[in-house]
């Protein structure tokens, strides 16, 4: 019984992960693992290779996920770049990640660029990660 | 000069950290070795750090080229999008497995707060182009006018000596049209006809690439250059190719 | 091929005097031993395949099959070509001390090593022709569009005039006019080594690439090429002989010797450049004290310790010693050994140049710090085939200049 337990809640476990690591045209989505509070999304308009970590901001930074869920964000990755104002100017308003990215909460949104800007490079590199896991 | 603080800071690039003294002398010496002097003459330079090296150009008595093509990188800028190397690659044909630009990923975990840089590089366009130089048949020059190092395709041999003696990876053997092929600041695709700033400028969304006329006062290239109380900076000065690109932040 | 008898120069002869003259070569020609007809035809079809390999490389397109890349844009097919050039100008240089300068006991190699020096030419020029993208634009814009700052362009010219230089001196030290064939070897000496240092100042003058950039390169080109000239002239002269199982003559023995001698002196030199290269080296550029390493003790360790130090300078300089530059047997081992060892390091010198990243110092992750090179099969093969044309054309010389035989006057 036991043993059936364990194999079932690998075998979820697993499949989570494989569900939640998916790469579409409007980006990466990699889950590090359940702890992190949800994935890592990279994403790709209106640029490529932008990074959200959630293992940063939920595992490391321990910020509840009402921080941003659903005032800020919708718990769907890659609404938000859907929307034609999704910028570094509606960041610099206040908008997205402006929110909390204005100097006070947390740095500027107009200094240290590639902190979260992965680029081209981050964005593949995040690719591989979850290709490497869908191919498990 | 303290030399020592000089190159820790050339790794830090941070703004804050560099004394005002510091930047005075950087950009003293930075200018020194790209051949350009705030308001001299490339005359002066020459004399300056004679190296003996026979260059294939007359030295001109002031800035030799009009206009003296020229770009600045503010790296701090620099996302990554690559929306440059695309532009690049459409405008000028660049096939798969080439580049005229690309972008560096730096990354130092050692560093403070922020440990990743992207550093666009492409041809620098050197005032003392080690390429020109080396080359047997002069299918590359440095053209008397706007100073850009050109190619002509077909006086190229193929024999790749201006690929061992470049020291910026700026340059690749192109199949297709059977020559060296490297950035031309899209003279070719861009200039010649008439428009005014490169592909990869235009393209850029963040600022990062700033093109321009370095002899022209108004110019932004010249006025980023030309300031006292900022560290510009230029790649592998040591060599003596007197790059024409240069590196900024902020 | 027709060399003996200068119909021209003697006047009209008889049609059967012609005709019995071509009978008496192909008859020469045809009696040699098994060995040398065998080793001949071997060589002669290890030549064609390469030069399969080398046009099938042409059509592929040389970025598929060979090894280089944009950031090692040379590899062994540039290894090779210094290797001939550099055996072509050490034997003109031996060989000229013997008839250009008049040292009587170093003129029975000389006719031999004039002959060698045009085959191992041409066979850098076969090399080099397959690595040159557009090689038949070459000749063209060589002399259309000269660049004189160009250190390719001088070295190209330069042998281009050695070559023919030194193919007259052969001409005529065959019709035995010793004094114009002196006047073209004395211009060959001087266009050989004028070609040979600009080749090293190709490498010298690039300050971007730190492991070479300097005045080392032409002069220990130089001092290399004497060197290599001596290895080659053993070897050689000993297999011409032992191929027509001749014995050596008294004139023939002081001459190995005396090649033997300089070859000492020579690989003495050699060492002490060397380790003044790598000692020096260590206090340089961060990019030269990288790529120095990395040949010391990185992944060229085994290249530089056991091939370059072992079998290309110490073994040789010993068994030289040992046999006390008498016992023949033991210089052509020395020679033989030589030879792999110098072949190692032109790899060496023009691969490890290349291998350090030109953003070393940036920690960037598009480039590891080292670069790595690896040679393919079509290079490999056309190296082989050079090889094969120089074995193919000394037994060829062998059999129809009747060993190169001089009259020493």
């Amino acid at each position: 019984m036991k043993r059936i337990i364990i194999l079932a809640s690998t075998l979820i476990l697993g499949l989570s992960v494989l569900v939640l690591s998916e790469i579409t045209e409007e980006g990466v989505k990699y889950q590090e693992s359940e702890e992190a509070g949800g994935p890592e999304i990279v994403y790709t308009k209106p640029v490529k290779g932008v990074l959200f970590s959630h293992k940063l901001h939920v595992k490391e930074l321990g910020l509840p996920c009402e921080s941003c869920h659903t005032a800020i964000f919708e718990m769907e990755a890659f609404k938000s770049q859907r929307n034609p104002d999704f910028n570094m100017d509606s960041l610099y308003k206040g908008k997205y990640c402006g929110a909390c990215h204005n100097g006070q909460t947390a740095f500027a949104s107009n200094t240290k660029c590639a902190t979260c800007h992965v680029g081209v490079k981050g964005l593949e590199r995040l690719k591989k990660k979850a290709q490497a896991v869908e191919k498990k | 000069m303290n030399w020592k603080k000089f190159f820790k800071n050339l790794k830090m690039e941070e703004q804050g950290c560099v004394p005002d003294e510091t930047k005075r002398e950087f950009l003293k010496i930075g200018l020194i070795i790209t051949g350009v002097a705030a308001g001299g003459s490339l005359l002066n330079v020459v004399s300056v750090v004679a190296e003996g090296l026979a260059t294939s150009e007359e030295v001109h008595k002031e800035y030799p080229y009009k206009p003296h093509y020229s770009m600045v990188f503010r790296v701090d800028r620099c996302i990554d999008c690559e929306l440059c190397v695309e532009a690049c690659n459409q405008t000028n044909n660049v096939p798969e497995y080439g580049w005229r630009t690309k972008i560096l990923e730096r990354v130092d975990t050692k560093a403070v707060d922020q440990q990743r840089q992207f550093m666009p590089i492409l041809c620098n366009h050197c005032n003392n182009p080690p390429c020109v130089r080396a080359c047997p048949t002069k299918a590359t020059y440095k053209d008397k006018q706007t100073g850009i190092v050109k190619m002509a395709s077909y006086k190229c041999i193929g024999c790749k000596t201006c690929m061992v003696a470049c020291p910026y990876d700026a340059r690749y053997f192109n199949e297709e049209k059977r020559a060296i092929d490297k950035c031309d600041f899209c003279w070719e695709s861009r200039l010649s006809k008439g428009m005014k700033i490169t592909a990869c400028s235009e393209a850029c969304p963040a600022g990062v690439r700033i093109f321009g006329d370095l002899s022209d006062p108004n110019s932004e290239v010249y006025k980023i250059v030309h300031q006292m109380g900022k560290a510009v900076w230029v790649l592998k000065p040591e060599t003596g190719a007197k790059p024409n690109v240069f590196y900024t932040i902020g | 091929m027709e060399k003996k008898n200068n119909p021209v120069a003697e006047g009209i002869i008889s049609k059967e005097e012609f005709t019995q003259n071509w009978l008496q070569f192909l008859t020469e020609f045809l009696s040699g031993s098994k060995g040398f007809y065998i080793l001949l035809i071997l060589s002669g079809l290890i030549i064609l395949i390469s030069a399969m390999f080398g046009v099938n490389a042409m059509y592929v397109g040389y970025s598929h099959v060979y090894g280089i890349y944009r950031e090692i844009p040379w590899g062994i097919l540039i290894s090779g070509y210094v290797f001939f050039v550099v055996t072509s100008t050490g034997l003109c240089i031996i060989s000229s001390i013997g008839h250009v300068f008049g040292v009587k006991s170093l003129l029975p190699i000389a006719k031999r090593s004039v002959y060698l020096s045009v085959v191992t030419l041409l066979a850098g020029f076969m090399v080099i022709f397959f690595d040159v993208e557009n090689p038949f634009r070459m000749a063209i814009w060589n002399a259309l569009s000269p660049n004189p700052t160009s250190n390719i362009w001088w070295m190209g010219t330069l042998y281009g005039a050695y070559l023919v230089f030194m193919s007259i001196e052969f001409l005529l030290l065959l019709i035995a006019k010793y004094r114009y064939a002196m006047v073209a070897g004395l211009l060959g000496l001087i266009s050989g080594i004028a070609a040979h240092s600009n080749l090293g100042a190709v490498f010298g003058m690039l300050h971007g690439r730190e492991f070479w950039y300097g005045p080392y390169m032409p002069i220990y080109f130089i001092a290399s090429a004497a060197a290599s000239g001596c290895t080659a002239i053993i070897f050689f002269t000993y297999l011409g002989y032992r191929i027509r199982n001749e014995r050596f003559d008294k004139p023939m023995e002081l001459a190995l010797q005396a090649v033997g001698k300089l070859w000492a002196l020579l690989l003495a030199v050699l060492m002490f450049f060397v380790t003044w290269k790598v000692i020096t080296g260590f206090a340089g550029a961060e990019g030269k004290v990288l790529a120095i390493r990395e040949w010391l003790f990185g992944k060229y360790a085994i290249n530089f310790w056991f091939f370059e130090v072992f079998l290309g300078l110490v073994a040789p300089f010993f068994l030289l010693l040992v046999s006390r530059f008498r016992n023949l047997n033991q210089m052509f081992v020395a020679s033989l050994l030589a030879f792999i060892g110098i072949f190692f390091m032109r790899v060496d010198l023009v691969v490890i140049g290349q291998i350090v990243s030109h953003f070393f110092e940036y920690n960037v992750t598009d480039f590891p710090v080292i670069l790595t090179y690896k040679p393919t099969l079509h290079e490999i093969m056309l190296i082989i085939g050079a090889c094969a044309l120089c074995v193919f054309s000394f037994l060829i010389g062998e059999k129809v200049f009747k060993g190169h035989h001089t009259e020493i006057h």
